[in-house]
């Protein structure tokens, strides 16, 4: 983002929020991103397989993870850098929507989350 | 970009067939039998503290061969070119498997913190010729040692099993030994109407598209020119030897943290495949021979991911690595080269055009695809072949009474490229097995390597 270092705080602040709202993204559309692309295109998870499930218990493996990651990139423009493959943040789709919205948010000038999100 | 599953079902519950990856295997022990005077075998093998009941396990592996007749089932193509097939009707007049106990007179084996002895019968075994079309599981040896400690191995040819499969049989043998299930439970993905494999497009036109891709790629590694330990196209008779290494519990937390922080929580294999492509490259250095590039497969797991996969038939693609060697001494540099290629193969759809060119490989030739396989690395296959398969038979704690000190897959290794590396781990130890064309490796030059290995594996 060319010239976001420029912006003051509060300007970059509704800078963010408006570039997250204008793609769509907030936690809660990429928690449900997340866990659709791994409930139909990358897992055969059980039927009640939620944003709150283990990923690693429902099979998410290397390939799954890296074909999630692509998937992300394609849906929102922006690569999850790989040292964010945590055991936590990748404990459930909520814990790894919130770690890549806040990356994102963070890679965009911030240093945390938008609490609206 | 994603892997779709297929809704297809097996049409005739008497004739099972092959999936793309066990044609493209089938094709290498068609080639290995030719030049090499061996079959494509692998082994998995168990050692056991005292409590080990053969009569038990040759009591329940009959009843599962009885029930599972995919596991003597022979090899049959419908015409010349046809579909390569598993005769489930004519396994009941195939023999085996066989089952034989041995005693040995070597003394007992120790503790697995220096480089392990197993008996030299393991290595005959995957070095044996069977006739053609005979498939399955091959045979079972047990040897016990002095101090009630037994060795197991299970042989078979290829294509029944991948390394994941042959686990989950252990397992399954365990279950039934235990009566925790009915011998007679067949896996449910091989069953008619079964849980989905993976699946590519219904027009064979997209799925030739898709072949021809994996074909250029392939034919793109050629540009840098390769050399596995053994050289292009041995024609000499397969001497495959096993050596088997153990860290110690402390070393092998201490190496999976590295990996994870080097390479990723879950993608710690592109961290070992670094290190194995170092350590070959040591030895190519001593040798004064080092190539242009090492290339090398990483077999992909094609099973749904998270629900009950088939034990039966190999589902893996391949993604193909390739760095100049120029680029190997710099350990870090390895690994951001390695990840970025992975990326950018999957992102590609190479491992789903690998296996639209795998299915084609169940109607063709087996010599056609051997050719094709060998002929743009100058005929080397690879440099060499590795897996890392992490936790060995998690849940595998005791083996017919007997409990489980230590497992590990042998995988099939041809005579060239001789040489082939497999890390797991098991009770918080890893361990790793190199099968090798033994007079490809001059007894420096392992040292070299096993040193190699264990620097930077600990750093």
């Amino acid at each position: 983002v060319h010239g976001e270092n420029a912006l003051q705080p509060i300007h970059l602040f509704a800078y963010i929020a408006r570039k997250m709202s204008v793609n769509g993204w907030t936690r809660e559309r990429l928690t449900d991103l997340i866990h659709r692309i791994l409930r139909d295109d990358l897992l055969a998870p059980q039927d009640d397989f939620s944003p709150q499930s283990n990923l690693i218990e429902s099979g998410l493996d290397s390939l799954a993870v890296t074909q999630l990651m692509l998937a992300i990139e394609e849906a929102t423009g922006v690569w999850t850098d790989e040292s964010l493959l945590t055991p936590e943040n990748l404990e459930t789709a909520e814990t790894l929507a919130a770690s890549i919205y806040e990356y994102v948010a963070r890679s965009r000038g911030r240093t945390s989350a938008d609490p609206r999100g | 970009m994603s892997i779709r599953r297929s809704t297809r079902t097996l049409a005739h519950p008497t004739r099972l067939p092959l999936t793309g990856a066990d044609a493209f295997l089938l094709a290498f022990d068609a080639e290995t039998r030719r030049r090499n005077r061996a079959n494509h075998l692998s082994q998995i093998v168990l050692r056991l503290r005292p409590g080990f009941a053969p009569d038990a396990f040759a009591r329940v592996l009959d009843e599962v061969v009885e029930a599972n007749p995919i596991l003597r089932a022979p090899i049959r193509r419908r015409g010349v070119v046809g579909l390569a097939e598993y005769r489930l009707d004519l396994a009941p007049r195939a023999a085996g498997p066989v089952f034989e106990q041995h005693t040995s007179s070597a003394p007992p084996p120790g503790d697995w913190d220096a480089p392990a002895a197993l008996p030299s019968l393991f290595s005959e075994r995957l070095n044996e010729l069977h006739p053609d079309g005979r498939a399955g599981l091959l045979r079972a040896d047990a040897v016990r040692y002095a101090d009630g400690r037994t060795d197991l191995a299970l042989t078979w040819l290829h294509m029944l099993f991948d390394g994941w499969g042959s686990e989950r049989f252990l397992e399954f043998l365990e279950e039934c030994g235990s009566g925790a299930r009915a011998p007679d439970a067949v896996p449910a993905a091989d069953r008619p109407g079964a849980p989905p494999d993976v699946a590519l497009p219904e027009r064979s036109s997209e799925r030739g598209t898709m072949a021809m891709e994996w074909q250029r790629w392939m034919n793109g590694l050629g540009a840098l020119p390769v050399r596995s330990p053994a050289g292009p196209e041995r024609g000499a008779r397969q001497d495959l030897e096993i050596a088997r290494t153990h860290l110690t519990r402390a070393d092998s937390a201490r190496v999976s943290q590295r990996a994870s922080t080097l390479a990723g929580f879950l993608t710690p294999m592109i961290f070992y495949l670094g290190v194995a492509i170092r350590a070959h490259h040591a030895v190519m250095v001593k040798r004064g021979d080092v190539p242009a590039s090492y290339v090398v497969p990483l077999p992909v797991n094609l099973r749904p991911k998270g629900s009950d996969g088939g034990i039966f038939r190999t589902r893996v693609s391949l993604l193909w690595f390739q760095v100049p060697s120029t680029c190997v001494d710099d350990l870090g540099a390895l690994l951001a080269e390695l990840k970025e290629q992975r990326r950018h193969a999957i992102r590609g759809g190479q491992i789903e055009n690998g296996a639209a060119a795998m299915d084609f490989a169940r109607y063709a030739p087996s010599r056609l695809y051997g050719t094709l396989a060998r002929r743009p690395l100058g005929g080397e296959l690879c440099s060499f072949f590795f897996a890392y398969t992490g936790e060995f038979c998690p849940g595998l704690t005791h083996f017919f009474g007997g409990a489980v000190e230590d497992g590990f897959g042998v995988p099939s290794v041809p005579a060239s490229p001789g040489s082939g590396l497999v890390l797991a781990l098991h009770a918080g130890r890893l361990g790793y097995t190199h099968v090798r064309q033994r007079d490809a490796w001059q007894p420096g030059e392992l040292d070299v390597f096993r040193e190699q290995l264990a620097a930077d594996l600990l750093g």
